[in-house]
């Protein structure tokens, strides 16, 4: 268990404020491509997505840079190159991959967490645990400590933030949160009687729509890859699962519970404009979808919305995807991995979190902020025991690509589930046997 | 159809155009203009409530905002002129000789823009990297010109054809040689052909994502069609509106740049027509 | 006139740059092609695997057929419209008609804007929620609303709309350019001779502007080739695989399959198809007989 420390932003913030006339300094400390003094002869080079310290939001950005500055403070003579991640995910990893092979990869840098898996089977990551205790190693959900770690008890990358799947309902026509797949369908079907679309959720071509529909496999025990990494989910009880999985989502959209358009979405934004819109009856989206609507919609109708864990095919199987990113080290510089540890702790993983709202991935963090006190923070928590990360196999992602052609093509009407599960499983046993 | 019925048909023709073009465009302005809280409305609104200007301003008074304009503008005039500059000769040779080999040389060189760059990029990468020329403008540059000369080639050529040997022979009569000719005959008179080939090199660069993403990472250098994913923001906390006025922003300055540079190199053409 | 080896001399500047920035590695890229590589390790044997692993794939079929699609309402639709907008410019200015200039700066923001809005703004116009743009606007004229993307045939129509829309620009320049080089000569003797505007469209401006027609089509045919990210944005290929052209199917392959062999190997497919539709283009030509 962590010992609870005074908060470390509230000391930032402080020693900023005592330090005013150097206000102006920690405008110079901080650019878009650098953090720290400009003669720093130490330089470690740092890959970071646009989304806190180099935010538009003004907030956002000031928290950050508060954090950021304590640490290059507490690290005299070191300087850090900052470099953007994209959004695109596929390409970010290519060339990140491309790049580290090369030997001129980022000596520290944020890797999603469902890229994670291919670069531990690359083998370029450097093994932190020299750099966190023992204890902090053990208070991390086990779907973390499982995803992040080797074979060996290695500690590859820290899992900073997470975040899962939950179903959400108006309930102003859905008062109970539905337990099984057949209670969902029945409750969307009272929507669409009332007048909604009924049940949104992700089944366009992209990520977030495999992301999104695998927890329905994985609550009946369903396994996508074994131990080595080979795909196995066409094999004996997993087909059977995996068919049983299709046809829920099939026969949602074939009752008439789930529009047709779901195969066009791309996007989770897609389900707070229906609800704001009032057209959406429910929807299977992301944590974070709770406090934008909170802000997008009126009080009165925000009332209305909750949330429940992702129903299974019995009330007591239940799994829940969990995304969210990772820090991880690819310098072989002891100090520099030390310096990354210490960017990962120090601001991402529990100050960053807390202001931002974000789902730790240690259990004695949500003890320590008021901001997880929300009695939607409770259902998170519940629901993170049953949280499933997706495998670290450098397979994953074709087999999303795949699984993606294949929920559209049923959901579309264009093949059956059989067909399109044998087309999908023949195309990612051809793409394996090149890997 | 002559005269004002014709005119008038015209006008009927653009005004229709016109409206079916910037319906799109007016959607990313409406998402432009939107605080956080309406932009999670998508299409369900087109005039926001609360209209604001203020992802304008955010995007305004970013000091690095202008800096990727600026890197984008560098990258692709340089890039245009280039390769417009360098297929210049190779055109007028395609032209005006009849010589063995002249359409299988044109096809080869279109040959380099059929590669899929997806897959050119990485052998690309690492060839820069044993050439030590990554994360520099100057191979960026060199890039956009080997990518825009077939093009320029292909188009500069034709716009040579449409013009009358006559007056080339009269010079070559009075005893000038080809490439004086080329420069001072041919050359003006094919300027809006040369013009045309700029713009369409530079556009191509805007936009061009992979070569820049692959071959740059400080942030500094990076032109704008990298970098606006500066303000993209994550899939859990999308800053859509702020993209949508980035993207308006940088729409700007392209426009006017492109339609300045080109009215240059026509008049730069045209002046070397009056030296001589 | 010229030696031929003078000749050559013209072409060094092209040469030069290429030899010295892109031949290397599109050489490279023939060679991956003919190798087992991928993003996660080097090349550990050559062959003709790849080849027989993406022409045998069961799906190499259906994206042909997509890509054909594809490409040949895109050429058609993208010339169209550029020829449209073009003529109709050289008209107002002739005419000299004030705001026009409008139109050709709007449909060159279409083309400027950056890729990633382009997936923001069709989908909203695309969206088939109660609320989506255009649906909403047909419904208020009393028309039902369209499966723009939901529907697999419909999403390929969308794709190519919102191609066109994007892309105009492109062959709007070429083709203004090639009208203005035009002799007004031609036209003024055409007049007196009493043709219709119609009847000089038919014969001085479309034989005047072959050269330009068979360049812009090659180049809009390379370019629509292609192209995948307006696709990506939109429908990611969708549903199913209605919209997977083959460039798409080749970034899934190098970006998700990690595949640099086969992705090499279907990149060398791409070019032959090219080269195949540009010989088939310039043969065309050369059989009217024009001089090009």
């Amino acid at each position: 268990m962590t010992p609870i420390r005074p908060n470390r932003l509230a000391l930032s913030v402080a020693a900023l404020m005592l330090a005013a006339p150097t206000a102006v300094l920690s405008q110079d400390l901080i650019t878009r491509d650098r953090v720290g003094p400009e003669d720093a002869p130490n330089v470690m080079t740092f890959r970071l997505t646009a989304y806190d310290l180099y935010s538009t939001d003004p907030a956002t950005r000031e928290t950050f840079e508060a954090l950021f500055t304590t640490f290059i403070l507490a690290n005299p003579g070191w300087r850090l190159e900052t470099q953007l991640a994209t959004d695109n995910i596929g390409q970010e990893q290519a060339r990140m991959l491309e790049q580290v092979g090369a030997g001129r990869g980022p000596d520290c840098a944020m890797i999603d967490s469902s890229a994670l898996g291919l670069f531990k089977s690359a083998g370029v990551l450097q093994p932190m645990n020299a750099y966190f205790t023992q204890d902090q190693i053990d208070d991390m959900f086990p779907f973390v400590r499982d995803a992040v770690s080797d074979a060996d008890g290695n500690v590859l990358a820290w899992w900073w933030f997470t975040s899962l799947q939950v179903l959400y309902r108006d309930t102003a026509l859905v008062p109970d949160a539905p337990q099984t797949w057949a209670e969902v369908q029945d409750a969307a079907l009272v929507t669409v009687a009332a007048g909604r679309e009924g049940i949104l959720f992700n089944g366009g071509r992209w990520e977030g729509t495999t992301f999104d529909w695998l927890p329905n496999f994985w609550a009946q025990g369903g396994e996508i890859v074994d131990a080595e990494g080979r795909p196995v989910f066409n094999q004996g009880d997993n087909r059977e699962k995996l068919l049983a999985a299709i046809n829920y989502y099939k026969g949602l959209v074939d009752s008439g519970a789930a529009p047709a358009r779901v195969t066009t979405i791309v996007n989770y934004d897609e389900f707070s404009a229906a609800a704001a819109a009032g057209t959406a009856g429910m929807f299977i989206g992301g944590n974070w979808q709770y406090g934008q609507l909170r802000s997008t919609l009126a009080p009165e109708d925000f009332a209305n919305w909750e949330l429940s864990e992702l129903p299974g095919p019995t009330p007591d199987q239940r799994a829940t995807g969990t995304g969210g990113w990772t820090i991880g080290a690819f310098s072989d510089d002891p100090e520099k991995v030390r310096l990354c540890a210490q960017i990962v702790w120090d601001i991402y993983a529990i100050d960053g979190n807390a202001f931002q709202g974000l789902l730790p991935t240690s259990a004695a963090i949500y003890d320590q902020f008021d901001a997880y006190d929300g009695p939607e923070y409770d259902a998170f928590a519940a629901a993170l025991v049953n949280g499933v990360s997706r495998p670290d196999a450098a397979i994953y992602p074709e087999i999303s690509n795949q699984f993606q052609i294949m929920l559209g093509q049923v959901l579309s009407g264009a093949a059956t589930p059989e067909a399109a599960l044998d087309a999908a499983a023949a195309a990612v046993d051809a793409a394996f046997a090149r890997l | 159809m002559t005269g004002r019925a014709g005119d008038i048909a015209t006008y009927i023709a653009a005004i229709a155009l016109t409206a079916l073009f910037v319906m799109p465009l007016a959607w990313l302005v409406s998402l432009a203009l939107r605080t956080p809280q309406e932009v999670y409305l998508g299409a369900a609104r087109f005039i926001p409530q609360q209209p604001t200007l203020e992802n304008f301003r955010l995007i305004l008074s970013d000091r690095a905002f202008g800096l990727y304009l600026f890197n984008s503008v560098k990258l692709c005039a340089l890039g245009a002129l280039g390769a417009v500059v360098i297929a210049t000769p190779a055109a007028y040779a395609v032209s005006r000789f009849r010589f063995r080999g002249s359409n299988t040389l044109m096809i080869g060189i279109l040959a380099v823009q059929m590669i899929s760059p997806l897959v050119v990029i990485i052998p690309l990468y690492r060839y820069m990297d044993r050439l030590g020329l990554l994360e520099n403008h100057g191979s960026v540059i060199a890039l956009y010109m080997a990518i825009g000369v077939p093009l320029s080639l292909w188009l500069i050529k034709t716009g040579f054809d449409t013009i009358p040997l006559a007056l080339e022979e009269a010079a070559a009569i009075d005893g000038c040689g080809r490439f004086e000719i080329l420069l001072r005959i041919t050359l003006p008179l094919a300027a809006p052909a040369l013009a045309s080939a700029f713009i369409l090199n530079m556009i191509m660069g805007w936009s061009q994502f992979l070569i820049p993403f692959i071959l740059l990472t400080r942030d500094g250098q990076l032109p704008i069609s990298v970098a606006i994913f500066n303000f993209a923001g994550s899939t859990s906390a999308s800053t859509t509106q702020v993209l949508a006025a980035a993207c308006l922003v940088a729409v700007v300055p392209a426009l006017l740049s492109f339609l300045a540079l080109q009215r240059l190199i026509v008049r730069a053409i045209m002046a070397g027509a009056v030296k001589g | 006139m010229q030696q031929n080896r003078l000749v050559w001399l013209w072409f060094t500047p092209v040469l030069l740059l290429l030899g010295a920035v892109y031949i290397v590695p599109v050489l490279d890229v023939a060679r991956l092609s003919f190798s087992d590589a991928t993003l996660l390790r080097p090349v550990t044997a050559y062959g003709l695997q790849s080849y027989r692993d993406m022409l045998g794939g069961d799906s190499l079929g259906t994206i042909l057929n997509t890509t054909a699609v594809f490409t040949l309402l895109n050429v058609l639709g993208l010339q169209l419209v550029g020829m449209g907008i073009a003529l109709l410019l050289i008209r107002g200015e002739n005419r000299r008609l004030r705001g026009m200039s409008v139109l050709r700066i709007i449909v060159l923001a279409a083309w400027v804007i950056p890729g990633v809005a382009n997936g923001l703004i069709w989908q909203m116009l695309f969206s088939e929620a109660p609320f989506g743009a255009i649906n909403s606007t047909l419904r208020l004229i009393g028309l039902p609303g369209v499966a723009w993307l939901s529907d697999p045939t419909n999403a390929m129509m969308s794709a190519v709309i919102a191609n066109i829309w994007q892309g105009s620009a492109f062959s709007m320049i070429v083709f203004y350019a090639a009208r203005r080089a035009i002799d007004p000569v031609l036209y003024e003797a055409a007049s007196v001779d009493g043709a219709t505007p119609a009847a000089q469209f038919v014969f001085i401006t479309l034989p005047q502007m072959r050269g330009a027609l068979l360049v812009n089509t090659v180049l809009v045919t390379i370019q629509t080739l292609n192209t995948f990210d307006t696709i990506l944005a939109l429908t990611g290929g969708g549903p199913g695989r209605a919209t997977e052209v083959l460039s798409l199917n080749i970034f899934n392959t190098v970006f998700y399959g990690f595949d640099l062999g086969g992705g090499s190997a279907l990149a060398m497919l791409l070019l032959a198809i090219s080269m195949a539709l540009t010989l088939i283009y310039l043969s065309i030509l050369m059989r009217r007989g024009a001089r090009t």
